[in-house]
Order: C-alpha cells, then structure tokens, then sequence
C-alpha cells in the first residue's frame, strides 16, 4: 500500500497540498481527479520522492519515502515506473534507445536478449516495427505508449500515470485506457492522474478528488456518487445527467 | 533596502549555493565517467570537431590583428622584428586561451544551456531522475570531462594559428623573413609561458561546462525562461572567463 499522510507543499509562498491523507491500494487502479492546477501531479512526484513535502510523511509498502537515502530512493524508483505528461522521451534517441535508456543491468544481457526485450514491449504496446524510429517520427498517441514500454521496462510494481489522455485523439485514447486495462490484469498497480471524467471512469477502481491542493472526497465511484459535496456533485453533474438520461445511456452501451 | 533588492540578493546567494553544490557533486560522481563514455565520446566530438573551424578563424584573425596593430607601432621605432615576439606571448599566455574561451563559452555554453534546459522543460530531466538515473552522471558529468579535455587542444590550434596569422602579416606587411619570425617566435617562449598558456583552457572548460549545465538544469518559466538562462549562461561564463584570466596573470603569473 502506498499512504500519504498529512501531506503538506508550498513552492514560491503557493500552496500546492494541504494536509493531504491517502491511501493507494495494490494492484488496483486509482485515480487522482481533479480541475487542472488543483495539485493531482503533485502527488505523483512526492510518492516518487522528486519533490519533498513540507510536513507529513509518504509510506511506500511501509517505509517512508521522506527518510531514505539517496541509495534507497534510487531501489525504489526501480519498482515505479512513471509516464510523463508530456511523454518526456529522449528526443536524440530510437523507440528502442529510450525504452534501454533506464534499463538496469544491461550491459550484463546480449545483443539478442537486448532486442527480444524491446520486441516484447513494443509488441505490448501495439507498436511493433518501430524500433528505429525517433519520437519526432512518432504521432502524440505512439509517443504516448512508447513512453508505457519505457516505464515497463524494468517491471514494476507500480506505473503513476500523469494526464495519460490529454490531447489525444478519441482512437489513441482509447489504446492508451486498453493498456492501463492491460496492466492491471497483470497485476501492475497504475495511479493515474487525470481531469478526463469519461476515462477516469473507464479505467479507475478507487477514486480520490482533489481541488485546490486539498482532498475533496475518495473511495469508490458509487461512494463519490453519492457524496454530497457541491465541488463533487458540480464535477460530476454532466456524468450523472447523461446516465440518467436514456437515450445517451443506451447510446453508449450500444457503441461500447 | 528596497524589499525586491533583497530578494535579488537572496537569489542571487541561493544560486551561488546551489552552483556550489553542483560543482560538489561533479567531484563526487567524476568517477561515473566511465558508465557514460559513449555520451562523453560524443559530447567531446561536439564540443572539439565542431568547434574547430570557429577556433581557426578566431585565432588566425586575432592573430592578423595583434601583428597589424604592434607592426604599425613597432614599425615607428625600427623594430618590427619583435613583432613575432608580441605574437607569439599574447597568443600563447592570453589572446590565444581567452578567444578560445570567449568563443567557446558562446558556442558550448549556449549549447549546453539550451539541451538542458529544454529537457528541464519537458520534464526529461525529471524522468531521469524517476527512472532512479542522475542528472549529473548521465548530463553533467559527459560535458564537463569533453570540455576538461577538449579546450587545451582547441587552445593550442588557437595559439599556433595566431602565430601563423602574425607570420602572414609579419613577412607580408612588414617584409620580416619567415624563418626569423618563426625562431623568434619559438625562442620567445618559456616553459613559464606553456605552463600559463596551457592550465587557463582546463580552468576555462570547467566553469563553462558547470556554470552552462547549472543554468540549463535550473530553467523554468517556459521558452522565455529558457533564453534567459542560456544568455545568463553564456554572460557569466564570459565573464568568469576574464576573471579567471585576471588572476593567472596577476597572482599566478607573480607566485610563479
């Protein structure tokens, strides 16, 4: 399990978290929600331990995160893999440099072992073939997924996604929500941070709703469902309507 | 004091601390050279083959222009034979170190500043670091060990072909035999000189590469952000550059 308790960041007088209390199961996909600026990236980076709180402390299966050392912070990173918002591959390098980029112990594996890896990842991502590609040869969607085999390269534990859809088209959105679905039946515990009501939906388990760096309500979606604060009722209002409306739900089963 | 004055003040003390700090770590992870020696390889073609022809013309003209100016003054009392003398020590122990620096510090420099900072940008270095990889190991280092390297040979092309320039002009302008130009020019120089002439690249190349990758490390504020860090870069490596040119002269120079 991985907790956040009384969490607390300023940068530059701003406060970003304020006395921020979660809890992330396991092998479960939760799903940071939230208006943008709210501070829902913010928790990614403190659970990987790129930015330290102010106060509070971050337990990762247990240890806190807030007082390992360099060593140990490097261990744990290890186990947690990230997908960028903006993808942040390495502009200079192939598909496959960048998934080899951060691969540990890889001048231990051969040339062949090297390239069967690569031809595993890409195959799980939908991108076969693109090995030697650069990302600037890449649409936002691919970039997207190549930036997933990179995060699964070392196997880890969990996979914090930031924004994983935006700005993609309805098509690479939906190829994007199938891997994070993908992930999960393989036991890969995925955070994703998101504003997208509709993919939230789709692919969260737990849901924790953030606004203006403090937390609103979180649990499961029937629970937020049926909270009765207006920030959530107000966020959720267009989800609510349409599922109470027949046409547009009968409309959605049918294309799904 | 006008509170904006402090502030200036406090920022300006902050960076210097946290440029300090850097540099510490460059000490500390020298050793992580050897893991990163093909991005090292190829930082030292570009800081070294791609500079070559900027170096050239820096020093043939400078060259040129030393012999033209003292020639015309020399030529007043008789002694343009000491034209090769003048060439040969201000090209050797400062025009010579300091144009290559200068030029270096704009060409390497803005490089740096710029690759770094748009990674800083696009959230690449904050993938480095998520991955459980080092800034520093895998960016700083390469680019401060291709600048230790690199700017003593730059230096040395520099010096020879100033020489050469003020040979030009020298057998051209003032009608001096080649050959006495040159045994002038050789005889004139003192291990002294060499010493002098050869320690200020290495010193040079440091502070370029560390000061270039500190501003590049620390962008923020989008594009804009980014063009002034890379022209803070290159004013205060330029800076420097005469700074540390001012002390070899003086305090080196005298203790030696």
């Amino acid at each position: 399990m991985i907790e956040l308790k009384n969490i607390s960041i300023s940068l530059n007088d701003n406060v970003i978290l304020d006395d921020v209390t979660i809890s992330i199961e396991m092998g479960m996909n939760t799903i940071v929600l939230g208006p943008s600026g709210a501070g829902k990236s913010s928790i990614l980076k403190i659970i990987i331990g790129l930015w330290v709180p102010d106060s509070g402390e971050v337990l990762f299966e247990g240890k806190n995160v807030c007082k390992m050392t360099t060593d140990e912070i490097l261990q744990l990173r290890k186990t947690v893999g990230m997908v960028f918002q903006g993808n942040a591959l390495f502009d200079s390098l192939t598909v496959a440099e960048n998934i080899l980029y951060f691969l540990p112990d890889k001048k231990k594996l051969s040339q062949n072992e090297l390239q069967l890896k690569i031809e595993e990842l890409l195959s799980f991502v939908n991108l076969s073939g693109t090995e030697n590609l650069y990302p600037e040869e890449l649409s936002g969607g691919m970039k997207k997924r190549v930036a997933i085999a990179r995060a699964l390269a070392f196997n880890p534990q969990v996979i914090l996604f930031d924004e994983p859809t935006t700005g993609l088209d309805p098509i690479n959105t939906e190829s994007v929500l199938e891997l994070n679905e993908k992930l999960k039946q393989n036991g890969i515990t995925s955070v994703v941070v998101t504003h997208i009501l509709d993919d939230a939906i789709e692919v969260g388990d737990n849901f924790i709703i953030i606004n203006e760096g403090s937390i609103i309500e979180a649990g499961s979606l029937e629970k937020i469902l049926r909270s009765k604060n207006p920030f959530v009722q107000e966020f959720f209002k267009r989800f609510i309507e349409e599922n109470h409306n027949p046409f547009i739900r009968i409309s959605k089963e049918v294309n799904k | 004091m006008d509170k904006n004055k402090v502030s200036r003040f406090t920022k300006m003390i902050e960076g210097l601390q946290e440029f300090s700090l850097l540099v510490r770590d460059v000490f500390v992870h020298l050793g992580s050279v050897k893991d990163n020696w093909n991005e090292t390889v190829k930082e030292m073609y570009l800081i070294g083959t791609k500079s070559f022809f900027l170096i050239f013309l820096g020093g043939l003209f400078t060259g040129i222009i030393l012999a033209l100016e003292t020639g015309h003054q020399l030529e007043t009392f008789g002694a343009t034979a000491w034209i090769a003398k003048t060439v040969s020590l201000g090209m050797v122990r400062e025009l010579g170190p300091v144009i290559a620096g200068l030029l270096l510090a704009a060409r390497t420099g803005a490089k740096n500043t710029s690759e770094l900072g748009a990674m800083q940008l696009s959230e690449q270095i904050d993938a480095l670091k998520a991955f459980g990889a080092s800034p520093i190991e895998k960016l700083v280092i390469p680019r401060t060990i291709a600048a230790l390297v690199m700017f003593l040979p730059l230096t040395l092309i520099a010096d020879i072909v100033g020489i050469f320039g003020g040979m030009l002009v020298s057998n051209q302008t003032f009608h001096s035999d080649i050959s006495v130009f040159w045994n002038t020019a050789i005889t004139s120089l003192k291990m002294k000189d060499l010493f002098v002439g050869f320690l200020k690249p290495i010193f040079f190349g440091f502070f370029i590469a560390t000061i270039s990758c500190y501003f590049g490390l620390t962008t923020k504020g989008g594009t804009t952000g980014l063009g002034k860090n890379t022209i803070n870069a290159v004013v205060y490596s330029s800076a420097l550059i005469l700074v540390i040119d001012f002390i070899f002269t003086k305090v080196v120079w005298e203790l030696l």
